[in-house]
């Protein structure tokens, strides 16, 4: 092999590896020294030490921002996740038309991004005129007043069944296609067998989908805890006494809303170090519970 | 002839779609025109339109070119922002909305973007032709970076149709604890589902500008004029538990009627009778409401105590020059022609009712004129008489913070309202006070900001 062939990779590889470098590798390792700092802006920055990170951990919009995102992250865990396996066991088997519109249906909210999400929802959830409110009155003669997005202790759930309403197909197509590969054999003998349809799917089935489980919990959670446009659109902003306030969001409002570059930092690096920690956990877990 | 790439036929795709896309990008821009003499930047598609005339002139007067760009005001905000951290090119001239000049002032003077116009405004007396509070929330330090657009006084519009039918006598309405009174008689559900159908009031009911607007009047503010948290004082108790009362839990006046269609909805169906409106926001019910004319009234607000103070205000807008200006001088004299001349300013108050600051210019026509849509009253005349006593609202890199706190501290009181709480005072000082504190340790840990002013 010529030497030019040996180094082709390398050179196709290039431009991917400058803009990583310049975009992600150094700005990150800036991110490492800026947290040890209190800035204002590139201009001035003060050496504070730990100052950033203690401040951070005790500040209690801090805390709340990091219960908003656990109750957030186990909605989606939770109820989303469940609701994505059963449509996508619901729909695996038909090949109709009408199953295909469904799937297409239950999968194009995620096509439209967080923002658009956030801003129908805010029209949705209006309290006397929105849609939903409107419904719940009709269906049950109450509730047409009730602030959503104005009410801090009903903030949380406007924000988790925006969430499933976007995120609930793009995780059924994941489940879709591990049902899909499930082996039908193994099926059909557990069945012969004398298997219920329960045990066949907590026997079959759940251990097929078990790689793709632990893919889409994770991907979930991570996604979960770095949630951000959606809140801020919906609620235009951090929703009343913060009670939409995220980890991410927290972070934003340090370093681009204050101008704290310094203590966002320190922000991203715990934010890094609770998605890691979590999700070391999850695979823990998942690795303790037997492969399939 | 076979084709022949030592790397493959995807490298070579990948290298071919590289090629055209570059010599395409090349190809499609043009060169960038040189930069104008002066280049300003504004957030309001209304300015914009109405300067653009004024512009124009001056420029064909002076001999120079400028170019005007709009943006939406938070993308402009943090475009500026990231100009001036980053040292990237900027406008020469911006006009920005309240509370934007606290996000540039939280480092060290000499890092503020902004020329110091205090100098200026005060060796040309610009500080006694316009109402002194205005300069508050263009201030820092005992600076001024910016020269304000506006006033806005701040005063009810209410469904005067439906008021007489009523029978309310809007003269009785001098306090706010009159409007908590008769509101109660007014706020009824009139065909008995369990819904109220007609509120005396619109109010936010998380606090917000409604909260803000009012303790302004009261006296009080987010911020004392040496730039300390004060939304823990008798004011901000007083008003917080008159907005609990009027606005949650049995007994509330108010409906949070919102903006946009919502607000047009609820004005359309009188769900809510009056709502707090500075100038601005009158032109805004003229466009989205035509089919109201004749049917709205104004009214100053009603005071905290009798014979108090019966205007606050609202949102602002001000103009700065930024440190990049390459002429300052001919940045200062556009900003003369379009804040400070008569020139086009009828025109402009016009066709937007926003109160021009300075006081000769409420004496212009335009300001005086009686308009069908108010049921002849003179927007202008109104809002001007109101203009002298609107009150200082001062501005801090914590003003975002401090509003957040207030709401948090407001729906804790609410909260308790809602439970029935008796001595509502005595958890309003505890709420405000803990908000206010969690600011005050915000602002120690400031390492910039403590220079002199």
């Amino acid at each position: 092999m010529t030497l030019a062939r040996r180094l082709a990779p390398l050179w196709l590889l290039a431009p991917y590896i400058a803009i990583t470098l310049v975009f992600f590798i150094v700005p990150l390792l800036d991110a490492i020294g800026i947290a040890f700092y209190q800035t204002n802006g590139a201009r001035s920055r003060v050496w504070v030490g730990l100052d950033n990170f203690t401040f951070v951990l005790s500040d209690p919009d801090f805390h709340k921002a990091l219960i908003n995102t656990a109750v957030f992250t186990l909605g989606s865990l939770f109820i989303q996740l469940p609701l994505a396996l059963g449509l996508a066991l619901l729909l695996q088997n038909g090949k109709g038309r009408v199953t295909r519109v469904a799937r297409l249906i239950i999968f194009s909210p995620h096509l439209v991004g967080q923002v658009f999400v956030g801003i129908l929802f805010s029209v949705l959830f209006m309290p006397r005129f929105g849609l939903i409110n409107q419904g719940i009155q009709s269906l049950i003669g109450w509730g047409l007043e009730e602030r959503w997005l104005g009410d801090p202790t009903l903030v949380m759930p406007a924000l988790i069944l925006t969430s499933l309403w976007m995120y609930v197909g793009f995780n059924m197509i994941y489940f879709l296609a591990a049902l899909q590969n499930v082996d039908k054999e193994l099926v059909e003998a557990a069945r012969l067998d004398g298997a219920g349809p329960w045990q066949v799917f907590l026997h079959v089935v759940v251990p097929a989908i078990k790689p793709v489980m632990i893919f889409v919990v994770l991907t979930s959670t991570i996604g979960s805890f770095q949630i951000f446009e959606l809140p801020f659109t919906l609620l235009r902003g951090n929703g009343p006494d913060n009670a939409g306030l995220t980890i991410v969001g927290y972070l934003y409002q340090t370093a681009f809303t204050a101008g704290d570059l310094g203590t966002g930092a320190a922000v991203g690096w715990i934010l890094a170090f609770i998605i890691f920690m979590v999700g070391l956990v999850q695979i823990r877990l998942a690795g303790k519970g037997g492969g399939a | 002839m076979r084709l022949s790439f030592p790397w493959g036929a995807a490298p070579l795709s990948l290298l071919a779609v590289a090629v055209l896309a570059g010599a395409a990008l090349v190809a499609t821009s043009a060169a960038a025109p040189p930069r104008a003499d002066l280049v300003f930047a504004l957030f309001s598609k209304e300015h914009k339109q109405a300067y653009e005339p004024l512009v124009a002139a001056f420029a064909a007067k002076h001999g120079v070119r400028i170019e005007v760009q709009h943006a939406d005001m938070r993308a402009l905000q943090s475009r500026l922002q990231s100009g001036f951290l980053a040292g990237a090119e900027v406008p020469d001239l911006v006009e920005l909305s309240e509370p934007a000049m606290g996000y540039f002032t939280k480092g060290p003077l000499n890092d503020l973007g902004f020329v110091d116009l205090t100098e200026r405004i005060r060796g040309e007396g610009i500080d006694t032709i316009i109402p002194q509070g205005r300069f508050a929330m263009w201030s820092t330090r005992g600076r001024i970076f910016a020269l304000p657009h506006d006033v806005h006084p701040t005063a009810l519009v209410y469904r005067k149709d439906l008021v007489a039918e009523l029978g309310i006598d809007v003269a009785q309405l001098a306090t706010w604890q009159d409007v908590l009174r008769i509101g109660r008689t007014v706020t009824v559900d009139r065909d008995g589902d369990g819904v109220i159908d007609r509120y005396l009031l619109d109010l936010p009911a998380e606090g917000d500008f409604g909260l803000r607007t009012l303790l302004l009047q009261r006296g009080g503010g987010l911020f004392n004029e040496q730039g300390q948290p004060c939304f823990d004082d008798e004011n901000a108790v007083e008003v917080c538990v008159w907005y609990a009362q009027a606005s949650r839990g049995p007994g509330r006046i108010a409906f949070p009627a919102g903006w946009g269609q919502q607000l047009s909805k609820a004005m359309s169906d009188g769900i809510a009778l009056f709502y707090i409106a500075p100038d601005w926001r009158t032109r805004q019910f003229e466009l989205d409401m035509p089919h109201l004319s004749g049917k709205l009234g104004l009214l100053p607000l009603p005071a905290w105590e009798p014979g108090g103070r019966r205007t606050s205000t609202w949102g602002g807008t001000g103009i700065c020059i930024t440190k990049a200006c390459r002429n300052p001088e001919l940045a200062w004299k556009l900003i003369n022609t379009l804040y400070l001349q008569t020139e086009g300013m009828g025109e402009r108050f016009a066709s937007s009712n926003i109160l021009p600051p300075f006081k000769a210019s409420w004496e212009l026509p335009e300001v005086r004129e009686a308009r069908p849509f108010w049921s002849g009253v003179a927007v202008g005349s109104f809002y001007a008489a109101l203009a002298p006593d609107v009150p200082a609202n001062w501005v801090t890199p914590y003003t975002e913070l401090a509003n957040g706190k207030l709401n948090e501290a407001f729906n804790a009181i609410a909260v308790a309202h809602e439970a029935g709480e008796k001595d509502l005072a005595a958890v309003a000082r505890r709420e405000l006070k803990r908000c206010a504190d969690y600011v005050r340790t915000a602002m120690a840990r400031n390492r910039f900001m403590g220079e002199a002013p």
